[in-house]
C-alpha cells in the first residue's frame, strides 16, 4: 500500500512539476519580445530516495530553481559598446547638421558670397565712376555680412539644440537611475530568500544598458546584488536603493562658451551644492553631443571669427588709404571689430557707406574719379595670403574649414556604422544565448505536456491498483 | 549556433534597412546626378570643388574685366589711328607747302585753316569718351582733359585691370604721354607700368608711389592705415597741369604745339618754319605710332589672357564635374544590383519569418 500511495504522490508532484515547467514556457513565449529578457528554465532535481534495506527507491523529482540563461560578461560588453554607440550616434547626428551649414554643394554659401564680394570690387575697378558698380559693392558686402551672421546663427542654433537634447537626456537618466535604485531594493529583498530575481535582474541589466548608451558609466555589484553606478568619474548616481540626480543649468563659467550653453551638475544630496561634472561626461549620447557642441562648433565659430576679422581688417586697411567719390579720405568699409572674438557675428558694412555708396573709396588719390587702385588692392586681397601668419588665402582658409568638417562628419558616420555592426553582432550573440526560440519552446511544450500526461496516467494506474487492492476481498 | 527568434527578426530588419538605405543613396545620386551632395560624401573632393568654384567665379569676372579692357584698348587704338591720320595729313601739307614752287603766301593761308581744323580734331580726339569716361584723361575721367588751347588737365594715372589671379593689365594711355610727349625718351615711351601684365607681387611692391603726380607716396599697407595723423599729412593729390606751350621734360613732342607752330609758320608764310615743322611732325607721328604699338601689345597680352581664361573656365568645369558628378552608368548598374539584392532579401525574409514548428503541429 505505501508504495501505491508513494506512486500517486510522485505522480502528483510530477504533474505539478510539468505545470511549473509549462508555466515557464508560457512565460518565455510571452516575453519573446521583451527587451533584455533572458529565457528561463526550471531546474529539476531528483528527490531524496528512500532507503529500504538494500534498495534505494527514487522519490520522483522537484523543481529546484527557476534560473535564467544569461552571460554576465556579454552583458557587460554590450553595455560598454553601447556607450561607444551612443557617443557615435550623438556625434554623427549633430555633425550632420554642422555639415549642412557648410554644404555648398547644393546651395549658395559663404564661399560664393565672398567671391561675389571680390568680384564686385573688380567690377568697381573696371568702372570706378559708376554708381551701379558702387551699389553692387555695397549690396554684395551686405549679403556677405548677412551670410557670416547667418552661418554664426545656425551654428549657435545647433549648440542650442544640443543643449536641449542634453537636458532631455539628463531627465531620462534621472528616470533610469530612479528605477534602477528601486530594482536594487527588490533584488536584494528577493534574493535574501535564496531564489534568483530573474526578471528583476533582466530588467535592471536592460536599464543599465540604456543608461550606458546615454552617458559613460562605471558600475559594480555589491554583496547583496545591489549595483553601484557612477557616471563619469565622481558622480555616484545609484548606490543601493538610493539615487542622486543630475541637473542641467546654464553657466557662464567657461570663457569659450556662448550664451545659453548648458552644463551638467551633480548633486550628491538634496542640500549639497551642485557640482559641475560636464567635463567628466565624455561618453554616450551626452558625451557625443557635448563633444560636437563644445569642440567642433566652438572651433568652427572661432575659425569663422578669424576669417571675418581678417577680411574686415584687410579691407578696412586698404579702404582707409583711399579717396571716395567726394575726394574725402576713405573711411572704414566694414565696422572694425574690436576683437577677433565675435567678429563673424558683428560684421556689418559701415553705416556711412550703407547710406551713401559714394563713400566707397576706389581711388588712391583725390580728384581722380577714374583711379581704381584701391579697388584693385581690395580685389587682390582674395588671393593674398593674409591668414594663418601669411600662409593661407581667405578661400584656402574657408575650404579648409569645409574640408575638415567634411572629414570629421565622414569619420563620425563611419564610426557610427561600424559601432552599429559591433553592437548588432553582440546582440546576436546575446540573443543566441538568452533569446527565446519558439521552436525550442514548442518542443519543450510537447515534452512537458507528455510528461504531464504520463504523470496523470501514473496516478490513474495507481488508482486502479488501489481499486484492485480494495476489491481483493470480494473476489 | 542557437538561433533565437529575435535574431531572425533583427537580421531581417537590419538587412532590409541596409538595402533600403543603399537604394535611397543611389536613387539620390541618380536624381541629382551628383556623387557628392554633402562634404562628408567625399571631403577632399568637396573642398577641391569649392576651390574650383572660386576659380571659376573669379575667371568669369576676369573674362568680363578683360572684355571691358578690350573695348577700352580698341577705342584707344582707333582714336590713335585717327591721330596718326591727322598727323600724316599735316605731313603731306607740310611737304607741299615747304617749297615755293607749289605754294605761296595765299595757299599757305588756306592750308593754315586746314591745319587749324586738324588741330581742332586732335583736341576732339583727345577728349574722346567711352561711355561716360574720357579715355585720355588718366584718372581724371570725368572732365575733358584738353581745352581748346591744348592745355592738359588730366593726370598720368594708368588704370590697371585685374585680369588674372596674380596679374594686372593697364588699359588706358594718359593723354599727357601721347599728346604732350611727357614721359618719352629718345628710345620711345617710358611707361610707368610695363605693357606686359604685371604680377601681383609687382603690383603690391609698386604700391602707389611713382603713380602719384606730385611725388606724394600713398602707402597702402602698414600701420599708417590706422593712423589718422598720417592721413592728414598726406593731403589730397594735386592735379597735374601741363601747359600746351611748355616744353616737355623728356624727349617727346607736344602734338598741339607742333601743329600750332606749323599753323603759325603757314600764316606768316615762313618757309623755314614749315620745313622745321616737317621734322617735328615726323617726330610726332613716331610718338603716336610707338604708343599705338604699346596699345597693340597690350591687346595681344589681353587676347592671351582671354584665351587662357576661357580654357581655365572649361578646365574648372571639367574638374568640378569629375569631382562631384556621379558616374551615371555605374549608378544605374548599382541600382539594379541593389534592387535585386533587396528583392532577394524580401523573399528570403518572408520564408525565414513565416515558418516555425507551430505550423506543423496540428
Amino acid at each position: 500500500m505505501p508504495r501505491i500511495w508513494s506512486m500517486m504522490d510522485i505522480g502528483k508532484r510530477s504533474m505539478a512539476n510539468s505545470q511549473t515547467s509549462l508555466q515557464t514556457v508560457a512565460h518565455n513565449i510571452a516575453n519573446k519580445d521583451t527587451a533584455g529578457y533572458s529565457r528561463q528554465r526550471v531546474d529539476q532535481v531528483t528527490n531524496e530516495p528512500v532507503g529500504e534495506g538494500r534498495l534505494r527507491i527514487g522519490m520522483g523529482a522537484r523543481a529546484a530553481t527557476v534560473s535564467r540563461t544569461n552571460n554576465a560578461y556579454l552583458e557587460k560588453q554590450l553595455e560598454r559598446e553601447g556607450t561607444t554607440l551612443g557617443f557615435a550616434e550623438g556625434r554623427a547626428d549633430l555633425m550632420g547638421r554642422v555639415e549642412q551649414v557648410y554644404n555648398e554643394q547644393t546651395t549658395k554659401g559663404l564661399n560664393q558670397y565672398m567671391g561675389e564680394f571680390f568680384n564686385a570690387f573688380r567690377e568697381l575697378s573696371n568702372n570706378p565712376e559708376s554708381l551701379a558698380a558702387r551699389s553692387m559693392v555695397k549690396e554684395s558686402a551686405e549679403f556677405l555680412s548677412k551670410n557670416f551672421q547667418h552661418v554664426t546663427k545656425q551654428l549657435g542654433e545647433i549648440q542650442g539644440d544640443a543643449d536641449f537634447r542634453v537636458a532631455t537626456k539628463v531627465e531620462e537618466i534621472n528616470q533610469l537611475t530612479k528605477e534602477i535604485a528601486s530594482l536594487n531594493m527588490k533584488i536584494a529583498n528577493v534574493e535574501v530568500t535564496g531564489a534568483p530575481a530573474n526578471d528583476e535582474r533582466d530588467r535592471r541589466d536592460q536599464l543599465v544598458k540604456d543608461l550606458s548608451q546615454k552617458v559613460n558609466i562605471k558600475y559594480a555589484e555589491g554583496k547583496s546584488g545591489q549595483l553601484t553606478i557612477t557616471a563619469g568619474n565622481t558622480a555616484v548616481l545609484v548606490s543601493g536603493s538610493s539615487f542622486c540626480e543630475l541637473q542641467c543649468a546654464p553657466t557662464g563659467e567657461r570663457a569659450d562658451k556662448k550664451e545659453g550653453n548648458f552644463d551638467v551638475f551633480y548633486k550628491s544630496s538634496p542640500d549639497s551644492t551642485p557640482f559641475n561634472v560636464t567635463k567628466q561626461l565624455t561618453g554616450g549620447e551626452i558625451g557625443g553631443l557635448l563633444n560636437v557642441r563644445d569642440e567642433v562648433v566652438n572651433r568652427s565659430l572661432d575659425k569663422l571669427d578669424e576669417l571675418a576679422y581678417s577680411l574686415t581688417s584687410e579691407v578696412n586697411r586698404a579702404h582707409m588709404e583711399g579717396f571716395d567719390r567726394y575726394d574725402n579720405t576713405g573711411t572704414m568699409f566694414f565696422n572694425q571689430p574690436a576683437t577677433q572674438k565675435g567678429a563673424a557675428q558683428t560684421i556689418a558694412v559701415n553705416k556711412e557707406i550703407r547710406e551713401d555708396v559714394g563713400r566707397i573709396a576706389a581711388a588712391g588719390q583725390s580728384a581722380a574719379p577714374g583711379d581704381n587702385r584701391i579697388a584693385n588692392i581690395v580685389s587682390a586681397l582674395e588671393y593674398k595670403q593674409s591668414l594663418r601668419g601669411g600662409t593661407s588665402t581667405l578661400d584656402d582658409f574657408y575650404s579648409g574649414i569645409v574640408g575638415q568638417i567634411g572629414i570629421e562628419t565622414q569619420r563620425a558616420n563611419s564610426a557610427l556604422e561600424s559601432q552599429k555592426d559591433i553592437v548588432s553582432q553582440l546582440k546576436n550573440v546575446r540573443e543566441s544565448i538568452s533569446g527565446v526560440s519558439l521552436d525550442e519552446e514548442t518542443t519543450k511544450m510537447i515534452e512537458f505536456q507528455k510528461a504531464f500526461d504520463a504523470s496523470a496516467r501514473l496516478i490513474r494506474t495507481a488508482d486502479e491498483m488501489m481499486d484492485t487492492v480494495l476489491n481483493l476481498k470480494r473476489l | 549556433m542557437r538561433i533565437a527568434d529575435k535574431m531572425a527578426y533583427e537580421q531581417v530588419k537590419g538587412s532590409i534597412s541596409k538595402n533600403r538605405q543603399q537604394m535611397s543613396e543611389l536613387q539620390n545620386q541618380a536624381a541629382t546626378q551628383k556623387r557628392v551632395t554633402k562634404p562628408s560624401d567625399d571631403p577632399l573632393a568637396a573642398s577641391r570643388v569649392l576651390a574650383h568654384r572660386v576659380d571659376l567665379q573669379g575667371n568669369q569676372q576676369f573674362t568680363k574685366s578683360l572684355g571691358y579692357a578690350r573695348s577700352f584698348l580698341e577705342y584707344t587704338d582707333q582714336s590713335l589711328s585717327e591721330v596718326t591720320d591727322a598727323l600724316v595729313r599735316a605731313k603731306e601739307l607740310a611737304i607741299r607747302q615747304s617749297n615755293d614752287a607749289s605754294s605761296g603766301a595765299e595757299t599757305r593761308k588756306v592750308v593754315a585753316t586746314e591745319v587749324e581744323q586738324l588741330y581742332n580734331s586732335l583736341v576732339q580726339i583727345g577728349n574722346r569718351k567711352l561711355g561716360d569716361r574720357f579715355i585720355f584723361g588718366g584718372y581724371r575721367t570725368q572732365n575733358a582733359p584738353f581745352d581748346v588751347h591744348g592745355n592738359y588737365s588730366g593726370d598720368e594715372g594708368e588704370m590697371l585691370i585685374h585680369v588674372d589671379k596674380d596679374a594686372f593689365l593697364a588699359m588706358n594711355t594718359p593723354g599727357s604721354r601721347v599728346f604732350m610727349g611727357s614721359g618719352f625718351t629718345k628710345d620711345g615711351p617710358k611707361f610707368v607700368s610695363p605693357e606686359q601684365a604685371m604680377t601681383i607681387e609687382e603690383f603690391d611692391g609698386q604700391k602707389l608711389e611713382g603713380h602719384t603726380p606730385n611725388g606724394l607716396p600713398v602707402e597702402l599697407r602698414g600701420p599708417a592705415s590706422l593712423d589718422p595723423d598720417k592721413q592728414k599729412e598726406q593731403g589730397p593729390g594735386e592735379p597735374v597741369l601741363l601747359q600746351a606751350g611748355s616744353s616737355t621734360a623728356d624727349g617727346g613732342v607736344n602734338l598741339f604745339r607742333v601743329l600750332r607752330d606749323f599753323e603759325t609758320s603757314l600764316r606768316t608764310n615762313d618757309k623755314g618754319g614749315v620745313q622745321d615743322a616737317m621734322d617735328a611732325i615726323d617726330q610726332a607721328i613716331s610718338q603716336v605710332v610707338l604708343t599705338r604699338a604699346q596699345v597693340g601689345s597690350r591687346s595681344t597680352t589681353l587676347d592671351n589672357y582671354v584665351q587662357s581664361k576661357e580654357k581655365e573656365k572649361v578646365e574648372d568645369r571639367i574638374a568640378i564635374s569629375n569631382l562631384e558628378d556621379a558616374d551615371i552608368y555605374a549608378t544605374v548598374s548599382d541600382i539594379n544590383k541593389t534592387e535585386s539584392t533587396l528583392q532577394a532579401t524580401l523573399q528570403t525574409s518572408g520564408k525565414l519569418i513565416q515558418k516555425s514548428l507551430l505550423d506543423f503541429i496540428k
